[in-house]
């Protein structure tokens, strides 16, 4: 039963997603537990995979029993089962975060609302292992159609949001499948493992520069990077407090790694089209996002819409260490990947707490927090430090190691956008705490209300994990640079 | 609401075709073992007699009784595909390896027959139920669709 961990990983909320419909034509109230239990389950699997892996090396699960270029196969390397640790641990305190704050009209419509989270968790673990291009594609899909229902879900406003990511988000699937034709007319085989053999000879032919152009450009939509990221800050603002978490802190992140796995698994890192090096530049791409990203934040008055697009600014930073071409940088930017998501995760938990205890929305409103909320305040604090990038906090250790790659690689461009873009964050930060700390009258929006458990436990825990990251990170990294740096660094 | 047609060469001919239509639905279905076919395209097949039925003699009428009741299962055909391949994890091979199905007293041609067969049910289940309830969320205006959903 050991190897089984990634096909049982994506069952456990899959089968219960497909069974609670049934289950909630009688019993609507069993939804809620059902989904909670399925998820707590993953956890445990996920850590059990990732000790496999430890201990044995990857996995390389071929469905049906048919092996590779013939058969579907999943692979659970290093970087696989530690983001599937990360995605089952978020999405476990994302539900129990969704429990108050789900949006109160659902009525019956609780019972696919459920339903959706579990598909869209099930879909992500798809794109972490999947093992070909086709089937990341499919997964892609998936997750995101189970987005945009839940953007739209509570109605009004964000049905606007979730058609535009509809749209953009289906031209990016679209783009991204374009491109997975391309390579498949080139080489006949869509396997990742197979493709790495094929590639690197053709990577002159134009269908294969075509079809690497056309699925940047995909994932690049789905990750929201700088200039494409037109759909993300208003899906996640005006999606309900109880989606947005998932989304912002997984759905993004997830894109990426498929991304990472195409550029490091399947084309190789030191590819030059015409004489351009395309991790150069990703990483100047990323260098813009980092900046461009953050000075948007500043200029934002709603909280949600300022941590989405600093979110924004993270997947820039990603870029950057994933393509300075050192495995210092790389792990580091992997590194910075967890962290972020955690990251994402924390603020959102944060903004719908807010939300739901005060009914604050923008920053003005914000000074509701002051003398009432000591313990949210400190939450947000220990965000703050990670999302600037002060130790003893993951966010320090991630930017550190992207620094020290960016110095390796003789690459001062890149360390200047990161020092920009930590500048800038801070300064939004201290926007953001100016309107908590500074006395000024407050209008109240509606009479406080008390926090229940599970809003407590879901800030609290991952206020924590941002603190652990930092504890842990020189084994995180030195488990990533032993496992998840491309081969021939 | 889709009210019953008013013709009585179309109420005729439907209940002639409609059985015809389920027959060779499921015939597409097992010939699929051998052949053209498959879950699938069985499913569709299956899928478009019941909304025949509910086009012909309309939503209330006795003759779509099983569109009515299909369309709460969305997901067991999904369940038993999924069951499929975990008999074979309980069996010890990978999922869906029908060579290690679970089922005692079968040698491994038949395990890997009956798998086959059972997860094309599966798909061809899944399939009729989508297509019916595409025509079901289609029909219904919304307080209706929301009290039978």
């Amino acid at each position: 039963m050991r190897d089984h961990a990634p096909a049982i990983l994506f069952l456990l909320p899959f089968v219960t997603a497909i069974s609670l419909p049934m289950v909630g034509l009688k019993r609507r109230e069993w939804c809620r537990p059902m989904a909670l239990v399925a998820v707590s389950a993953m956890g445990p699997v996920a850590l059990a995979n990732l000790m496999v892996v430890l201990n044995h090396g990857e996995i390389r699960y071929a469905f049906s029993g048919w092996a590779a270029p013939i058969g579907i196969e999943w692979v659970a390397d290093g970087l696989a089962s530690v983001v599937m640790v990360v995605v089952s641990f978020l999405a476990l305190l994302a539900l129990i975060h969704a429990g108050p704050t789900s949006p109160q009209t659902l009525g019956q419509r609780i019972v696919p609302y459920y339903t959706l989270i579990l598909l869209l968790i099930s879909a992500l673990t798809g794109i972490v292992f999947a093992g070909d291009l086709f089937n990341v594609f499919v997964f892609l899909e998936v997750a995101a159609l189970s987005g945009y229902a839940l953007v739209g879900v509570a109605g009004g406003k964000a049905l606007v949001s979730a058609f535009r990511y509809l749209i953009l988000g289906t031209l990016g699937a679209s783009l991204y499948l374009l491109g997975v034709g391309y390579f498949y007319a080139a080489t006949g085989t869509l396997n990742m493992a197979d493709l790495a053999l094929r590639v690197p000879a053709l990577v002159t032919s134009k269908a294969i520069v075509g079809g690497l152009i056309f699925m940047f450009l995909g994932l690049a939509i789905k990750m929201a990077l700088m200039p494409l990221h037109g759909w993300l800050p208003d899906a996640y603002t005006h999606a309900p407090e109880a989606v947005s978490p998932l989304l912002a802190s997984l759905v993004t992140k997830v894109a990426l790694i498929a991304w990472v796995r195409i550029m490091f698994g399947v084309v190789g890192p030191d590819t030059e089209i015409e004489h351009v090096p395309v991790l150069i530049l990703l990483e100047e791409l990323g260098a813009i996002a980092a900046v461009v990203g953050a000075l948007l934040a500043l200029t934002q008055h709603e909280l949600k819409r300022m941590f989405a697009y600093g979110g924004i600014s993270h997947i820039g930073l990603i870029l950057v260490g994933v393509g300075l071409g050192n495995p210092t940088g790389f792990a580091g930017g992997l590194f910075y990947l967890i962290n972020d998501a955690v990251m994402q995760a924390a603020l959102f938990f944060l903004a719908g707490a807010v939300v739901y205890q005060y009914g604050a929305r923008t920053i003005d409103e914000l000074g509701c927090l002051r003398g009432q909320a000591p313990w949210m305040t400190g939450a947000l604090i220990v965000m703050a430090m990670s999302m600037v990038g002060f130790p003893p906090t993951g966010g320090f250790f991630g930017k550190w190691y992207i620094i020290l790659g960016a110095i390796e690689a003789h690459h001062y461009f890149a360390v200047a956008a990161v020092i920009l873009s930590t500048i800038l964050t801070l300064a939004y930060f201290v926007k953001l705490f100016e309107r908590i700390f500074r006395d000024r009258p407050v209008s109240s929006v509606m009479s406080p209300v008390e926090a229940p458990l599970s809003l407590k436990v879901s800030v609290g825990a991952v206020s924590a994990t941002i603190i652990l990251l930092g504890v842990w990170s020189d084994p995180i990294v030195g488990f990533l640079l032993k496992t998840a740096v491309p081969t021939g660094w | 609401m889709i009210h019953a047609h008013d013709s009585l060469i179309v109420l005729m001919l439907g209940r002639i075709l409609i059985p015809l239509v389920q027959l060779y639905g499921l015939y597409v279905l097992f010939f699929g073992q051998y052949g053209p076919g498959g879950g699938f395209v069985g499913g569709v097949i299956f899928g478009t007699s019941m909304i025949l039925s509910v086009l012909i003699f309309g939503h209330g009428a006795s003759y779509s009784t099983m569109a009515r009741t299909v369309r709460h299962g969305d997901g067991v055909g999904l369940l038993i595909f999924a069951g499929v391949g975990g008999l074979c994890l309980i069996g010890g091979g990978e999922f869906l390896n029908y060579a290690a199905l679970e089922i005692p007293g079968l040698d491994v041609a038949s395990r890997r027959y009956l798998g086959i067969v059972l997860a094309q049910i599966g798909v061809a289940v899944d399939v009729g139920v989508t297509a019916i309830s595409i025509v079901f969320s289609l029909s219904f205006d919304h307080e209706d669709g929301d009290s039978h959903a």
